[in-house]
């Protein structure tokens, strides 16, 4: 047995009120005036005999009334097996749509199965993993019954993941259904490079499970994002590491989006271009960071390197490092600044780690090319088939969806239960009559 | 003959005026007694005096004016044969019962039966006097003392701690002659004392009446719940079970009753009890038919 309104079940106690009442009122004799008593014997009181219950009928009565009434107020749901039989009939049903779907395949299942829905929600399937947790969120809300996802999508790889299908209450019956083949191959464009000869277009191709890509020139003016600030005497290594970049092709940043590498030999204090750092507060700027603390090149690189940034600054807000020297101390950390991502080293210009931060640095804030549109390989049907799962019969409904609970009835009991316990006091009345009279002569 | 005209307690307890009630009272008292039951009015020729402008012209003595030329008028002594007392008892056990709109408390009974017997006495030309509480009024006739009598019991209440027999010995003590002493009480009071000081009245020449007023639930004690009785009186309390108490209550009442009535009867007092529920006109015929007939 389930309540909505477990809270009122403390309402149980008002049962006792009829007999405190009966006893208290009990216990207190009227004071009354007398003419004299002389002739009056002393006798025990009749209040402590009536502790007795006088009337246990009508008492059990009323008591029963209030907790009834109690009962009622806490809203109680019993699980009967018609009840279950009756949810377990009935289907919700949530249909995660991904691209274009023919008539059929909004409506899965045969006729049967379709008399049997109860609701039915369509959720646009793109992302498809996030559609799949806001049909999860909304089957959890809908009234009992047998739920389930109907995902309809031509199933690319890496569109669900078996992470997305686990985060999916076990209770939800999960069904696969592809809408469309995908294609043999697919040609997407996947943003510019930027060459020693200036900006490419990259057309990538997908065909089978293998991957091709083609640069393309285009008609454009290569700017190089990252300022170098360094002594005068590292121009000529600083524009060969550059060089060396550009040669092997690096992701074209817009042109919103710069950065400034200030390379600072590892015994001096912060150097004039790193004075603005200011904490990142601008998006591309924190995933830029993120990406170049994840550059495996990066790292292997940076242990090579004796000696990280001296300044102890460097190791705290608003800095945040990048890579470690050998020594332990950063040797590359990032910050913000008005206009464009800071990042500090202690790396030499001539040294192997300058053009590896480098082309970290413009890979991490260029946007990168997403394929995921592009895909032509689909999820195994095999796959498909272990994450399938027929709706689970309801077992513990959620008691706030539940459309009708058993309240009425314990209602029902009240009225009954008043009208018994008018009929046993008009049953009484010579009782009644007495006790009036005789307040009458009291008063 | 039966009296049809007596006026229900509850509605004499309603009435505020103790004239009216009395006359009430009194008016369906002596319809059908043919006599009186008191002894008859009379007036003794005293002096002549001038006519004086204003006088009364029956009294004046024509034949005197005849005889003389000279007109007296004839002056007249009142003269009664009987001095009544009437000695109400005001102590707070009067006072019961004490609640609804207008009790009929046993109190207010006894005022208005004293009222009436005050009306009946001066009625006949006799004296009647009273004591109740802390007024005393001397036997005396006539209509303004009787208004006095009746404004006195108006004014009385019952309340606190009264002898009865200290004040019936007052009361014979003051009555000059041998008189009539009507003593209206529960009689809860000591009866010993109240029993001797009765006695010695009735050996001072004064006939003793007795009007015993109680309700009727203090003889019935028809209760049947736990009650704290307090006492009116000395405001001592008792708490029992009413329904318990109620046969040895009934017992102890009866004997009390039964002794007044067998000691009235042996000394010749005339006693009746009257029980508030029953109109006092009924109560007071009882005994003046019995004067009647003595």
């Amino acid at each position: 047995m389930f309540w909505v309104n477990p809270l009122a079940l403390f309402a149980l106690a008002a049962t006792a009120a009829p007999i405190l009442i009966h006893i208290l009122i009990q216990r207190r004799a009227e004071r009354f005036p007398f003419p004299t008593l002389r002739f009056l014997q002393p006798t025990r009181l009749a209040s402590i005999r009536r502790h007795v219950l006088e009337d246990p009928v009508l008492l059990a009565v009323r008591a029963a009334i209030l907790a009834a009434a109690a009962l009622a107020l806490a809203g109680p749901l019993l699980l009967t097996a018609s009840r279950r039989q009756a949810w377990d009939r009935r289907i919700v049903r949530a249909i995660v749509v991904d691209g274009d779907s023919s008539t059929a395949a909004l409506a899965p299942g045969g006729e049967g199965e379709q008399r049997a829905v109860m609701m039915q929600r369509q959720f646009d399937g793109h992302p498809l993993a996030d559609s799949i947790r806001r049909a999860a969120l909304w089957l959890e809300t809908s009234p009992p019954a047998r739920r389930e996802i109907v995902l309809v999508s031509p199933m690319p790889i890496g569109s669900i993941t078996h992470a997305d299908i686990a985060a999916v209450p076990g209770e939800i019956g999960i069904r696969f259904q592809r809408s469309v083949t995908l294609p043999p191959a697919r040609t997407a464009a996947a943003g510019h490079v930027l060459t020693s000869d200036g900006v490419r277009a990259r057309e990538v191709t997908l065909t089978g499970d293998r991957t091709s890509f083609r640069d393309v020139d285009v008609n454009a003016v290569p700017v190089w994002p990252i300022d170098v600030v360094s002594g005068a005497g590292d121009r000529p290594a600083i524009d060969s590491a550059i060089a060396a970049v550009r040669s092997q092709r690096v992701w074209s940043a817009p042109s919103d989006r710069r950065a400034r590498v200030v390379l600072i030999p590892a015994s001096t204090a912060v150097a004039d271009g790193a004075s603005d750092a200011v904490p990142i507060t601008v998006p591309w700027m924190a995933d830029a960071v993120v990406r170049i603390a994840r550059d495996g090149d990066l790292h292997a690189v940076s242990r090579s390197v004796p000696a990280g940034l001296a300044d102890p600054r460097f190791a705290s807000a608003p800095w945040q490092t990048l890579a470690v020297a050998a020594d332990g101390r950063p040797l590359a950390a990032a910050a913000g600044s008005s206009d464009r991502l800071l990042v500090a080293s202690s790396a030499d210009a001539t040294s192997l780690a300058s053009p590896v931060l480098l082309r970290s640095i413009a890979n991490a804030i260029a946007p990168v090319p997403d394929l995921q549109a592009a895909e032509v390989m689909p999820i195994a049907d095999e796959v498909l088939r272990q994450w399938s799962r027929p709706p689970a019969p309801v077992v513990s409904p959620r008691i706030d969806t539940v459309e009708q609970d058993d309240r009425r009835w314990l209602w029902l009991a009240v009225v009954g239960l008043l009208a018994l316990e008018t009929w046993l006091r008009r049953l009484r009345p010579t009782a009644v009559e007495r006790r009036a009279a005789e307040d009458a002569r009291v008063a | 003959m039966t009296v049809s005209t007596a006026c229900p307690p509850e509605v004499l307890a309603q009435i505020s005026d103790l004239e009216l009630v009395a006359r009430i009272v009194v008016e369906g008292l002596v319809s059908g007694l043919h006599r009186s039951p008191f002894h008859g009015y009379s007036a003794e020729f005293s002096q002549y005096r001038h006519y004086r402008p204003g006088d009364d012209l029956k009294y004046v003595d024509w034949k005197l004016v005849a005889r003389t030329d000279r007109v007296y008028t004839k002056q007249f002594r009142e003269t009664t044969n009987m001095a009544s007392a009437i000695v109400l008892d005001t102590s707070g056990s009067m006072g019961f019962p004490q609640a609804g709109p207008a009790p009929m408390t046993k109190f207010r009974y006894a005022a208005i039966a004293a009222a009436a017997l005050a009306h009946l006495i001066s009625g006949q030309g006799d004296a009647v006097g009273l004591l109740g509480g802390e007024r005393y009024m001397a036997a005396r006739a006539g209509r303004q003392h009787l208004r006095g009598i009746l404004a006195a019991l108006s004014s009385l209440t019952a309340g606190g701690t009264w002898s009865v027999a200290d004040n019936i010995r007052r009361a014979s003590e003051r009555l000059s002659r041998r008189g009539l002493l009507l003593v209206l009480s529960d009689f809860y009071d000591d009866e010993e004392r109240t029993h001797a000081e009765l006695k010695r009245a009735a050996r001072r020449g004064h006939e003793i009446v007795l009007f015993q007023i109680l309700s009727r639930e203090e003889i019935e004690l028809p209760y049947g719940r736990d009650l704290e009785f307090a006492d009116l009186e000395t405001g001592r309390a008792l708490a029992i079970n009413a329904s318990l108490a109620r046969r040895s209550y009934t017992d102890a009442m009866a004997s009390f009753l039964e002794r007044w009535h067998s000691r009235a009867g042996a000394e010749g007092f005339h006693y009746s009890l009257n029980v508030t529920d029953t109109p006092p006109a009924r109560a007071l015929r009882q005994f003046l038919l019995a004067r009647v007939t003595r």
